[in-house]
């Protein structure tokens, strides 16, 4: 088959956190094929992606498209060369119709200047009835579903022309009965002669719909292979990759332990949602451990999360801390009551960039800072001056967090709760976009509130971080959990299995529930 | 736009970031030159009184001084919302009803003195802060956009008041459709005869210091300012979204209802019908000059007083019409709100 296009190793280097999301990768496709890309989340999967559409300019490495090289400035670019994307969040003008939107950028004109909105209807038609998709261009977006927006999203792309399509992620937010359809319409793309790159990380996909899966991990390429001679466990393993022992000083297990938060049966339904978001979890952590949470994004980990920040209340179920129902306690409550919440999102939730250091650092602990009303400034200063020395932060407590570095804004977020923390903590994904040493900075702050008597949970979809760390590890898949390893288990559990337990390829008996 | 000149005034090369507004200032100055000789047959004459009218006499000086004191509690009423995160386009109707709500106050309680004169300054701020809280109350319970509702019950406010000032409570031994005088007791001092500057302008200085203190001294001020720089980050922290929703608008109509009870001890002593028109977008404009900074609504307030008076300097003693001195203010104002002039010098600017 011919090549429609070439990756040469590829490199890209964030420079505001030095992390290598792609680290020399090289990838081929094909005319008329559709390729897989698999790998964990920040495998550099979407980097790869974003650097062959355009969005992201490599450090280094080369791109043929049709056999000629090409630097890809822009996405319009790239869409002059051919390619197109379709990303996971849907850019759609809600308002507009399904014509109006696919045509924006490239409207036919009347008169020159004018548009032509019959032109379009007529055209983006032609391109509907052509694919057979089940849309009318006169259709406004906001009367589309999820499936149906992202139908339009991809006559955009087939509007422009496009021989090579980039997906990111398409049945992430799609429902069994959207996916069936989308599956349909891309292969027959495909026997059309169009090349098709899909980003995803589910196994039944990459077996159902590709033609040859390429898996990355850690900003490198694992390998292409044809999808028919490689088996679900062998793409799962390869994924996931040999665990990497990171020899943390744990201090052995304890014995004498109590329950400091536990969960009976909860769940969360969320109107529109075909299934429940969390269902069932039950789980107690205990003082002095590291529960870990491990899971694949959408199973359920930034519902937990959500829940217990106090930012999403539970359907049903209860949450009890130090034997107290709290399960209907909101943010503000429980952070009086001791809540100590690294987010995922460190910069849209964990922190207030136009603010300074030192009151990004107050903002859970504002009442001992204040008398009578009036903030207590020195104090502010002094307690931001030490808890920078404390995590060797650079900066100072007046200058506005936003002007730090991404790795000083983490550790500002990060050293705020620690001193927060009264006796539980959640981490979520602790070490996304943190280089290599502040991570293990993190790591080692972890072990010394476990080794303190902490009940710490550790919400992460990165497993070497879940293997390393916890002392015991709950697997989340489709809301629920799948697998408990605990005791003895927890020292000999490889990747390999938790990746089956995560992909949903094995659940454990007594967590199955139908 | 608020994160935007966080970062701008606490930058810490302070000389960088005043070559923004140095290159504001000379464009301003350089385009009301050009205008002046393209559509003035006396340019000399028109430029003189324009940049010196409004100093030249202390009369002149003085009722420059005078405009800016509601624009000054205007440009913080707006300042404050902003803060908090959300928009008060209710102005208008806010200055108006405080200001109608101080007089029959003062009508009614002409005989308490001094603390009738209080009652009734705080009576206006009250029905201020009532009207804009409404909105963020609406906000709250139903997610409806501030920006309209205020918009829109202010406009009804202002039809209702003046309904009650040209009818049931209008003044019959006047001409002027507007209610009755308050008691001379009441009326601020002149502090530069022959001008009508009161002393109302020391308050307007006050409640700047207040504003500046509450918004960056006290625990609330520092809620409602994490409220409004990131909803997200405050609610994570444990503030309470829905109360942030609500206060900064209850004290950005407060605001703006006491500078209209403060225009009516100071220079009407009555409400006028529709006397106020203009001072609530007006205190946005200063507002938006001074980058929501109450320390920088002073210097903004008197920059925009400055340039009014100046037009209508220019317009008395020139061949300047109406309509060529606002186009000459609007094009001022334009350059003084655009924020990629203002961050020149301060980072590279993205077009």
């Amino acid at each position: 088959m011919e090549v429609a296009a070439h990756m040469h190793e590829i490199v890209k280097v964030y420079p505001e956190t030095g992390n290598r999301a792609n680290d020399g990768v090289s990838l081929t496709l094909r005319r008329g094929e559709i390729l897989c890309l698999a790998g964990e989340n920040g495998a550099g999967k979407t980097t790869l992606m974003k650097v062959l559409y355009g969005l992201e300019v490599p450090d280094s490495g080369s791109i043929h498209i049709e056999g000629v090289s090409q630097h890809i400035l822009s996405p319009l670019h790239a869409n002059r060369l051919g390619i197109g994307m379709v990303h996971q969040h849907f850019k759609l003008i809600e308002d507009f119709t399904v014509a109006q939107n696919v045509t924006l950028g490239s409207e036919p004109r009347k008169f020159r200047f004018g548009y032509d909105l019959r032109r379009a209807d007529q055209l983006v038609d032609a391109v509907i009835k052509e694919h057979h998709f089940s849309i009318e261009a006169s259709d406004k977006v906001t009367s589309l579903t999820v499936g149906q927006k992202q139908q339009v999203e991809i006559i955009k792309m087939l509007y422009r022309n496009v021989d090579i399509l980039i997906l990111d992620e398409p049945t992430a937010v799609l429902t069994e009965q959207e996916i069936v359809p989308l599956f349909t319409t891309l292969r027959t793309l495909a026997d059309n002669g169009k090349s098709i790159i899909l980003i995803t990380h589910k196994l039944q996909e990459i077996k159902n719909l590709s033609d040859r899966v390429a898996i990355m991990r850690q900003g490198r390429m694992v390998g292409e292979f044809i999808t028919s001679e490689i088996d679900e466990r062998e793409i799962s393993r390869l994924m996931m990759g040999q665990s990497i022992s990171l020899q943390l000083n744990k201090v052995p297990y304890s014995k004498e332990k109590r329950p400091i938060i536990t969960c009976e049966s909860i769940s969360v339904v969320k109107r529109n949602q075909e299934r429940p978001l969390l269902q069932n979890v039950s789980f107690t952590a205990y003082s002095g451990e590291i529960l870990g949470f491990a899971g694949v994004s959408g199973n359920g980990l930034g519902v937990l999360e959500a829940v217990l920040g106090g930012f999403l209340p539970i359907s049903s179920g209860h949450i009890e801390h130090n034997r107290i129902d709290i399960s209907r306690r909101d943010t503000r409550r429980a952070r009086r009551d001791g809540l100590a919440y690294v987010p995922a999102d460190r910069i849209k939730v964990g922190s207030a960039s136009g603010a300074s250091v030192a009151e990004n650092l107050i903002i859970a602990s504002r009442r001992q800072f204040s008398r009578f009303g009036v903030l207590r400034k020195s104090a502010m200063r002094e307690h931001a001056e030490s808890l920078l020395q404390k995590f060797s932060v650079a900066g100072s407590p007046h200058m506005p967090l936003g002007t730090l570095s991404g790795g000083n804004i983490q550790k500002v977020v990060l050293a705020r709760e620690i001193e927060q923390y009264r006796d539980y903590i959640v981490f979520s994904e602790p070490t996304w976009g943190l280089d290599v040493a502040s991570g293990r900075f993190v790591y080692e702050r972890m072990i010394e509130l476990r080794n303190r008597g902490a009940a710490v949970l550790l919400i992460s979809s990165n497993l070497d971080e879940i293997l390393s760390l916890a002392d015991r590890i709950a697997v989340l898949y489709r809301g629920s959990i799948a697998a408990l390893i605990s005791g003895e288990a927890i020292h000999h559990v490889t990747k390999e299995e938790l990746g089956s337990y995560m992909l949903g390829l094995a659940c454990q008996k007594e967590y199955s529930h139908g | 736009m608020v994160n935007r000149s966080d970062k701008i005034h606490t930058h810490p090369y302070m000389l960088r970031s005043a070559i923004g507004p140095l290159v504001i200032f000379s464009l301003a100055l350089v385009s009301i030159i050009i205008l002046s000789l393209l559509l003035s047959k006396t340019p000399g004459r028109t430029l003189h009184y324009f940049f010196l009218g409004p100093v030249q006499s202390t009369y002149y000086f003085g009722n420059m001084l005078n405009t800016a004191i509601p624009l000054i509690f205007g440009g913080l009423g707006i300042s404050l919302a902003m803060r908090g995160g959300s928009f008060n386009l209710g102005g208008e109707g806010q200055i108006y009803a405080g200001a109608f709500v101080t007089t029959m106050s003062a009508l009614t309680f002409s005989t308490w003195g001094i603390v009738g004169a209080i009652f009734s300054l705080i009576l206006g701020a009250v029905i201020g802060g009532l009207l804009s809280g409404f909105s963020g109350f609406l906000r709250m319970k139903w997610n409806t956009n501030e920006l309209i509702t205020t918009f829109l019950v202010s406009n009804m406010v202002i039809l209702v008041v003046n309904y009650f000032v040209a009818g049931p409570l209008k003044n019959p031994e006047t001409n002027l459709i507007a209610t009755k005088k308050i008691p001379e007791s009441f009326q601020f001092s002149r502090i530069l005869e022959p001008s009508n500057l009161s002393s109302g302008l020391y308050l307007a200085l006050i409640a700047v210091v207040l504003v500046q203190l509450y918004l960056y001294k006290t625990k609330s001020g520092y809620e409602l300012r994490m409220f409004g720089l990131n909803a997200m980050f405050a609610r994570y922290g444990g503030i309470q979204a829905g109360w942030y929703q609500v206060w900064p608008m209850v004290l950005s109509g407060a605001l703006y209802g006491l500078g209209g009870g403060m225009v009516i001890f100071g220079t009407y002593f009555a409400t006028v019908k529709e006397f106020s028109a203009g001072m609530g977008w007006n205190g946005l404009a200063v507002a938006l000059i001074a980058r929501f900074q109450p320390v920088a609504v002073i210097p903004a307030a008197l920059f925009f007083a400055y340039i009014e008076s100046g037009a209508r300097n220019a317009m008395l003693h020139s061949d300047v019409t109406f309509e060529i001195a606002s186009i000459v203010q609007a094009l001022v104002f334009f350059l003084v709100t655009s924020s990629v002039l203002q961050q020149l010098g301060t980072k590279r600017v993205r077009l």
